[in-house]
Order: structure tokens, then C-alpha cells, then sequence
């Protein structure tokens, strides 16, 4: 039996492009549950360092927290260098007080360097500081 | 023999790195091939020593984008016998699931390859775009579509819920017909037909004795696959049988693929539909190994993946060895391409699967006047056919 490709071009003429034309129309989705930003919430992390102890791309530093924010006894909370993040989530797994936040933002081109710094410290500025 | 003593390192030739490979040829004829690896020495190997225990999983995934999570389970299976722990029989299966989805999708991109190597862009169109159909239901129960990192010592990290257990199913179901679709226009196109067979023959002694391993050994009628011969993660409860086929040709080669992706959504229907209730997530991980040394291996979408792991105890390996299907796919078969023609040059080695993206240029040395053209793959595919 010959098998001629003909027939399924021919359905696809009709069908919708598959192409993407991204970033114009922004049909790009993710499945629910994909591993994107993510940063730690600073009302629940103890500065325990863990995540930066585990990270395999070293893209996780340690900071000290700006003084009238100390929120707990280190006193140090971990910022994420997304330029540098593999998206393992090893730190997410890892946190014994699970205080990272995860999303499922993946759009994260940037000319200039992209940190969890300010995402980390609004979470306690609108949450309350123990 | 020299040459296999250039590539150091945990070497996988994956899409876009470098491979050369010197044909020598007589007019049209090949009468000489000789491949040229290590160009892309990462230190993968050294980097697995300089790092913890849980870090080495994420570099071990990190050897090959294609076959991530066998990868990871390889070193994780060898790490987790050396801890002295043992994963969770729902673990098991989620790792399983994951490993054969990512078989689909490797099987698919090398059937998109072999298509658009032998001049049928349009299907290496339609199979990419239906790949990306495996690749949403690998990022559904992972969480990306390439990188599982999936796998812990003594679980995986994300459990699968019923939402997305039954969302797998569904979708796989289209997979599934495409796939069935794909394998008959392989087996029953004339030109795919003529342009495959007979084509980089390697007889069933020969297959034994060069030790190529996977979809190349078992299309030369050696029923071998590691997932049967010494079962791991959850192969021991999951029915399947071993595809194989005679022929020995690059045909036989893509036929076995195809089928053997077929026999994954079997297998990852089988597992869904009887996935074992319990945790499958550790609450913690150990992160000291006793001394000792393991052997490691899986069954790759390539062939059998083989990890040597040393440990003097403590946090990190002592050393770790990694041998990818490639390199003795690739590598020990030199001769097969003797006495073909020029264009099957490039359908012979992606017959091999060693993504043959890798092989950025191939130089042509004609023999009798000494004459030599770098040559792009797609130009030599173009050159005649035999």
C-alpha cells in the first residue's frame, strides 16, 4: 500500500496556523503548574540559608535585610538571580517553612539584571512582620 | 584505537554540538568514515565531584536536554543505593511516567529528523508540532517541558493529583493517534521505504560485537533492553514487551523507535490507571552516602545509560562515570557506512539517533584528486540518491 502524505497536507490548509506569532499575539500559555518566578515570601522564611546551600546554579545569595525590616533573628533573606536560575525548584522543595512563592511567569527577558529582591520585600511590607 | 580515546568526559552529541565526521569517498562511494568526537567537553564529570550529593541530580540532568530524567534516575537510582533509600512505590511509577513521555518525544524529534534529512520537510513539520503534544503532557506532571527535575532521593518532588492524572490520560489519547498515524507513513511511504532500507546494515552478530545498544542493537534482532533485562523504578509491574526487528537497516532502526513509542503510551496508560495511593514525596532528603561504589544503568530513548558512582562517604562523590548510548553508537560504527553512497551518509547516522544536529559540517575528501568540500549534511543529502 502507498501512503501519499498528499491527504493530511491538505487538511492542514485549512486549519489553523500552528505557528505562534509571539511576542505580537500573546497565545503562548503554559500548562497549569509549570515552574516559572519565584521568590521567597519573607513573612514565613527564617533565613535559614538551606536554598542557597542546595542551589546547583548558585544563583541564590543570601542578603541582609534592610534594618527597620529585620523580620527574623539572621536577620539575612535569599535573593534569586533569575539570569542565573535553572528552575529546578530544589529551593521551593527544600524550604522547611515552604516560603517560596512559585508562579507560572516565564517571561523574564530583560536587559537589565532581574532579581527576587523587590518581589521578596514586598511580601513584607503588605504582610505583617512577626 | 586511537580515536576512541579523544572524547573525555560524559560526551552526549546533542542537538547543535559538535561532532565531525571525515568521509572519504570515490566518486559517490564511501570508502572510508572517520568520526571525530570532543569537541564538547563540558567537565560534567569533575563538575559532579565539586558539588553535593542533591546537586549533582540537577547536573546530571543537565548532561542531555533530550533525555533529562533518565539521566537524573540513573544517578539518583546509584546515590539512593548507596544512602540506603528506597523510594516509595507511587514515586516509582511517577518517574516511570516521566521517562516514557520523554521516550515519545525523543523517538518523535528523531522521526522528525530521519524526515527532514531525507527530504520530506513537510513531515518533519507535522511530527514536530505533534511532539510538542508529548512535551505539554511531560510539563503538565513535571513542570517544564524539557527539564523534569522530577526526581529526589527517595521520591520525586511533585506528586501527580487527579486533575492532572486524568488530564494525561485524555491527551494522551491524541498522542497517541498521531503516532499511529506517523508509524504507518514510515512503513508504507514508497520513497521512505526505498530511502531506508537496506541502508546502514548491521547484521545481528556485527550489532553484538561493535556493543551498540537501544533502538540500533534491537533493530538488528537482539531482543536487549535494560528495562527488562534488570528492571528499575516501576518496569518490574508494568507490562511491556521488547520491541525488535530483524532487518538491521535504518529502517528497521526508525521502526523500532516508532513502535516502541507506541508501547509508552501503553505504558504510561497502564500506569496512570493503576497508580498506587501512599506519599510519593519525601519530607526530607539524606544528604551523606556510606563509601562504595555503584553501577547504574537505564534504558535512554538512545540505548542502555551507564553510571559508575564512587563514594568515600561524606556530602560529596568521590567520582562519577557516565557513559552515554551515543558515544557507542556513534563511535563503533564506522564501518557501516562503507560501500553506500555519498547522500546515505547522513541517513545512516540519524539512523543512529545521535542527533544529528551535532554534526555541524562534514568534510568530503575525494580520493582521487585529493580534492576537499566542507559540506553541510542537508548539502549531501541533496548530493544524489544511491
Amino acid at each position: 500500500m502507498r501512503l501519499s502524505l498528499l491527504g493530511e497536507v491538505l487538511k492542514n490548509i485549512t486549519r489553523r496556523a500552528s505557528t505562534i506569532k509571539y511576542p505580537v499575539a500573546r497565545e503562548l500559555t503554559v500548562a497549569p503548574g509549570s515552574r516559572g518566578r519565584h521568590y521567597a515570601d519573607l513573612t514565613k522564611c527564617t533565613g535559614c540559608s538551606l536554598c542557597a546551600i542546595d542551589c546547583p546554579a548558585n544563583a541564590i545569595a543570601m542578603e541582609k535585610l534592610p534594618q527597620p525590616l529585620k523580620h527574623n533573628p539572621r536577620g539575612v533573606f535569599p535573593v534569586v538571580d533569575y539570569g542565573k536560575c535553572v528552575f529546578c525548584y530544589q529551593c521551593v522543595f527544600v524550604c522547611p517553612v515552604k516560603a517560596y512563592v512559585t508562579t507560572e511567569v516565564f517571561e523574564m527577558a530583560d536587559y537589565s539584571t532581574d532579581v527576587s529582591r523587590d518581589s521578596s520585600l514586598s511580601t513584607l511590607q503588605s504582610g505583617e512582620s512577626p | 584505537m586511537a580515536l576512541v580515546e579523544i572524547p573525555i568526559g560524559p560526551q552526549h552529541p546533542a542537538l547543535h554540538e559538535p561532532v565531525m565526521l571525515k568521509v572519504r569517498a570515490d566518486g559517490e562511494d564511501v570508502i572510508g568514515v572517520e568520526v571525530n568526537t570532543g569537541y564538547n567537553h563540558r567537565g560534567v564529570e569533575k563538575l559532579l565531584e565539586k558539588n553535593s550529593w542533591v546537586r549533582g541530580m540537577y547536573i546530571a540532568g543537565r548532561v542531555c536536554g533530550i533525555c533529562n530524567a533518565v539521566h537524573t534516575q540513573t544517578y539518583v537510582q546509584g546515590v539512593e543505593n548507596l544512602m540506603g533509600v528506597e523510594p516509595p512505590p507511587r514515586a516509582n511509577y511517577i518517574r516511570t511516567i516521566v521517562m516514557e513521555l520523554e521516550r515519545i518525544h525523543s523517538h518523535m524529534l528523531i522521526s522528525a529528523v530521519m524526515a527532514e534529512v531525507i527530504g520530506f520537510t513537510t513531515l518533519f513539520m507535522l511530527i514536530m508540532r505533534d511532539r510538542e503534544k508529548a512535551m505539554y503532557l511531560k510539563e503538565l506532571v513535571t513542570g517544564n517541558r524539557v527539564h523534569a527535575d522530577i526526581h529526589v532521593f527517595g521520591g520525586v518532588k511533585r506528586d501527580l493529583d487527579e486533575v492532572r492524572r486524568s488530564r494525561v490520560l485524555d491527551e494522551l489519547r491524541r498522542v497517541e493517534e498521531r503516532l499511529k498515524y506517523y508509524r504507518r507513513v514510515f512503513e508504507t511511504d514508497y520513497t521512505i521505504v526505498r530511502r531506508l532500507s537496506e541502508v546502514g546494515r548491521i547484521k545481528k552478530s556485527d550489532a553484538l560485537k561493535l556493543s551498540v545498544v537501544g533502538p540500533t542493537l534491537r533493530g538488528s534482532g537482539v531482543r536487549s533492553d535494560v528495562r527488562f533485562e534488570d528492571p528499575y523504578a516501576a518496569y518490574p509491574e508494568i507490562p511491556f514487551s521488547v520491541i525488535y526487528r530483524d532487518e538491521g537497516d535504518s529502517w528497521a532502526r526508525m521502526m523500532v523507535r516508532l513502535d516502541e513509542a507506541l508501547e509508552s503510551v501503553n505504558m504510561i496508560r497502564y500506569a496512570l490507571e493503576r497508580l498506587p495511593q501512599g506519599p510519593a514525596v519525601p519530607k526530607a532528603i539524606p544528604r551523606t552516602a556510606r563509601p562504595g561504589e555503584v553501577f547504574s544503568r537505564v534504558e535512554a530513548p538512545r540505548g542502555e545509560l551507564f553510571y559508575h558512582i564512587v563514594s568515600a562517604g561524606g556530602t560529596n562523590p568521590y567520582r562519577v562515570k557516565i557513559r552515554t548510548p551515543s558515544f557507542l553508537n556513534v563511535l563503533n560504527t564506522e564501518s557501516t557506512y562503507l560501500g553506500h553512497r555519498l547522500a546515505d551518509v547522513p541517513v545512516i547516522l540519524a539512523s543512529y539517533d545521535p542527533c544529528i544536529s551535532c554534526m555541524e559540517r562534514v568534510l568530503v575528501v575525494d580520493e582521487r584528486s585529493g580534492r576537499r568540500v566542507y559540506m553541510s549534511l542537508k548539502e549531501l543529502a541533496q548530493v544524489g540518491f544511491g
